[in-house]
């Protein structure tokens, strides 16, 4: 459980980036006042008010940025390879403790808000409420609830599928009026077994209607897509996020379509193309000892669908899109509480590291549309604070190198296991 | 699993094995995997020629088993809240509360507990969470549900029967669902439709009950909070008499020397639950001393305090007559909360056990009264490496089971996080 903040608490720290503006302030300072962010400047410039009391933490050589955000997890997600399907018939209850773990991971490696994207049933509502009662740790949350998917689609193993408008829009009311914070969609197949990856899945009139009345209630909507006719399909229904963004036609060529990149530039939709759930695969290939003939022929398409997808991530990035961070996690086998392997990705796929730690703080926020709270460090901002040692800017493993982690203000005890 | 066994040998100052007699001083305790190997004088245990070894020591501490707590409510949140409240909430929420609970307890030096009454399947749904490696906790021997009448304590947990043949029925679903004993409410309890000077059962539903469960090599206990509820459960032949209150129907205290007598030689366990009358003494204590008390919760306080002082005195007595008088905690009831399983133990070195005896009620004859004691309870070769590190000689001072160094279950040291989070789960006493 985090600690009580005292009212006034002064960081002091050889670098904080500056996310809001993509910069870098040397001998650093920044106050923070209950659970707000009150001041960031210099150690000289930045000072509690006269006489009130005011704890004081001198870092040294270490750096401080946003608590990160992840703008894509699944909580129940175990990630030791089950797929969905198999995870889907697990009992609530044992989901739900799995989602407090994943929670507890994510915050305690830095991740101060996550974005969950698709739990089975009530789990991920039933958490929060457990999170409220004050008997889990957890970074801010931002549910989706039950993904909206078709008969037989990706992840309807979850609980909730939809057939022609007036279903879509129901499942929509049903989620919000559940407690959903956007609303997630599956608009082609996937890894689950009866669907089909490289078709879409909902119609457009559906996929209208999904957005529509998310956005009639001030919520977003964000849309599987592991083919590229899916991506057209959210496109036309008024999608704000793609996810995984994979080009790739019905034959499962890797076809990149620029118009489409385009098209999502235009419409100021944001992508999260997930490359750390591969690069985490292929890293854990890589580190075994042997591997059987099947595993090197997982081993040689997870390269092969990497390098695609790194490539087509730098043309979109070239067309103008925003890619936002998001782990996957702990999908298939990218356990939970290593964000830090999808920010990796996104520096390999040829991002600096500065836009690389701005895709999973300030991007990955806006994507959420918890902006205006956190993933930058400014005055007024929620105080989610992560500080590493070393300079993540020179070497992104720095942000292994976790020195604390404090959440609306609260330090956080990272070795606190009950 | 590695195939080629995993040896360590644990030293201290002294080991109590638990068996009943005087510690080994510099012992060790050799252990092989998840299997106590051999326990002993430290100069004669080694592990065998040629393998490997690990080997750590543990100045100025005791070596002895795991303790077993037998009377846990993991759903609880040991906040003073009803169980009728606690009732309200969902079952994803209530097993979460059992996996952090069961953490806390574990971390305290606890690696076996009996859950005496959870919601639904809660309990059995952790159990599922730590067999698939995704939660940890102690050793759990379930009930289930509470079997209970309508209205009666702990009905709420949706175990209310009626009759003999639908109390059969119910203790055949519990142990199809996973029940290792069967928890009776003989008597109402804190239950708001329950009257706890009552007995709920009549004796041919309780023995429906233990006929069932002995068919089926189960345990059976019974919450009786009076001694009607108490004469009824012994007519039954149940195994474990918790609370064990000498309560006339109209309220009055009056021990039952007849009916203790009875208990001594019928054989049954009795699980006096002294703490959780003390823990809401303290509660109440501080609350006077930071906000003050309204007349209603100082009458509470009162009541908690005189009852304690009976319920000492009971045990005492039952202690003296030679009942075997076992540590079960209660908690996380009412304002007792789990990882304090040693406020019980230390009220019954009170209530007149030794030191020495106070360590035995929390492992060797707390096994016993589950029926575990093939498997924990002692530290002897061929049980499991369920081991418990204290600062100091818990012999001389029973307050040493606070000072954990190490707590090992099923021969793997437990990583129990920092000491702030371990500290924070010790309730504060009061000046009562």
């Amino acid at each position: 459980m985090p600690q009580t903040a005292s009212q006034f608490t002064l960081l002091k720290v050889a670098r904080l980036i500056d996310t809001a503006r993509e910069a870098v302030r040397e001998q650093a300072a920044i106050l923070l006042e209950g659970d707000t962010v009150r001041q960031v400047g210099t150690a000289e410039t930045v000072h509690a008010p006269e006489g009130a009391s005011v704890r004081e933490i001198d870092y040294g050589d270490a750096t401080i940025l946003p608590g990160l955000v992840d703008s894509h997890v699944h909580l129940n997600g175990i990630g030791d390879g089950r797929a969905g399907d198999e995870l889907a018939t697990l009992p609530d209850e044992v989901l739900t403790v799995q989602a407090a773990e994943n929670a507890r991971r994510h915050l305690y490696s830095g991740v101060t808000t996550l974005r969950d994207c698709g739990a089975k049933n009530r789990t991920t509502f039933l958490l929060r409420e457990a999170v409220e009662m004050g008997i889990v740790p957890s970074p801010r949350l931002i549910l989706a609830g039950r993904p909206v998917a078709i008969i037989g689609g990706h992840l309807s193993y979850f609980g909730t599928t939809a057939t022609g408008v007036d279903e879509c829009r129901a499942a929509v009311r049903q989620l919000i009026k559940e407690g959903a914070d956007f609303i997630k969609i599956t608009a082609t197949g996937g890894s689950t077994r009866t669907s089909h990856p490289l078709r879409p899945s909902f119609n457009v009139e559906e996929l209208s209607a999904i957005c529509e009345e998310a956005h009639r209630f001030g919520k977003h909507a964000a849309a599987h897509c592991v083919s590229s006719q899916g991506m057209v399909n959210s496109l036309d229904a008024g999608i704000d996020t793609i996810i995984h963004g994979v080009h790739k036609d019905p034959d499962d060529a890797d076809t990149y379509r620029p118009d489409i990149a385009e098209r999502i530039a235009e419409q100021g939709v944001f992508v999260n193309p997930t490359l750390g759930q591969g690069v985490a695969r292929i890293r854990m290939l890589e580190d075994m000892d042997s591997l059987t003939a099947e595993q090197q022929a997982e081993l040689d398409t997870f390269r092969q669908n990497s390098d695609a997808r790194m490539d087509h991530f730098a043309r979109m990035r070239d067309a103008g899109v925003v890619m936002a961070a998001g782990s996957d996690s702990a999908w298939s086998y990218y356990p939970m509480g290593d964000y830090q392997t999808d920010i990796e990705a996104h520096a390999m796929a040829g991002m600096s590291n500065m836009e690389a730690i701005v895709s999973a703080t300030r991007d990955a926020a806006r994507s959420c549309c918890v902006d205006s709270l956190v993933g930058t460090l400014e005055p007024g901002k929620q105080a989610d604070v992560l500080v590493v040692n070393g300079n993540p800017l020179k070497d992104l493993s720095a942000l292994r190198q976790i020195a604390d982690v404090f959440l609306a203000g609260s330090r956080i005890d990272r070795h606190d296991f009950i | 699993m590695p195939t080629t066994p995993h040896f360590t040998i644990l030293t201290a100052d002294r080991v109590i094995d638990a068996k009943g007699g005087a510690p080994i001083e510099n012992g060790a305790v050799l252990l092989d995997g998840s299997t106590i190997a051999a326990v002993g004088r430290a100069a004669d245990i080694h592990a065998p020629e040629g393998a490997a070894v690990q080997t750590t020591h543990y100045p100025g501490c005791t070596i002895m088993p795991g303790m077993v707590d037998c009377h846990t409510h993991h759903n609880g949140f040991g906040d003073g809240r009803l169980g009728d409240d606690l009732a309200l909430l969902s079952d994803e929420i209530l097993t979460v509360q059992s996996a952090r609970n069961a953490r806390a307890s574990l971390f305290s030096g606890v690696t076996t507990i009996r859950e005496n009454g959870p919601k639904n399947v809660t309990m059995f749904r952790l159990r599922d969470a730590i067999n698939e490696g995704i939660a940890i906790g102690p050793r759990m021997v379930l009930c289930g549900r509470p079997v209970s009448i309508i209205g009666g304590h702990m009905g709420y947990f949706g175990g209310e029967v009626t009759g003999a043949n639908d109390a059969r029925a119910l203790t055949r679903q519990l142990i199809k669902e996973g029940a290792d004993y069967i928890k009776i409410t003989a008597t109402g309890g804190t239950t708001r439709t329950s009257f706890p000077t009552l007995p709920s059962f009549n004796v041919d539903e309780l023995r429906a009950v233990t006929d069932e469960a002995r068919k089926f090599g189960k345990l059976t206990a019974t919450h009786s909070s009076n001694s009607a509820g108490i004469a009824n459960s012994l007519d039954a032949g149940v195994d474990m008499i918790i609370h064990c209150y000498y309560l006339d129907a109209d309220g009055t205290v009056n021990f039952r020397e007849d009916i203790a007598e009875r208990i001594e030689r019928q054989g049954s366990f009795v699980n006096p639950t002294l703490q959780v009358s003390r823990a809401t003494a303290w509660d109440l204590t501080h609350k006077r001393d930071d906000s003050g008390l309204t007349a209603s919760e100082q009458a509470e306080l009162d009541t908690a305090r005189a009852n304690l002082d009976v319920r000492l005195d009971h045990t005492r007595r039952m202690i003296d007559m030679g009942v075997k008088v076992i540590t079960g905690s209660d908690s996380s009831w009412s304002s007792y909360q789990l990882g304090n399983t040693v406020y019980e133990t230390e009220l019954l070195v009170h209530a007149g056990y030794t030191p020495m005896q106070g360590v035995l009620s929390v492992t060797n004859w707390a096994a016993d009264a589950l029926g575990v004691s093939d498997i924990v309870g002692t530290l002897e070769p061929g049980k499991a490496a369920d081991v418990l590190v204290v600062q100091g000689n818990p012999a001389e001072d029973i307050n040493a089971l606070w000072d954990v160094e190490d707590v090992y279950l099923a021969g793997r040291r437990v990583e129990r996080g920092s000491d702030e989070s371990i500290a924070a789960v010790r309730q504060l006493p009061a000046q009562i």
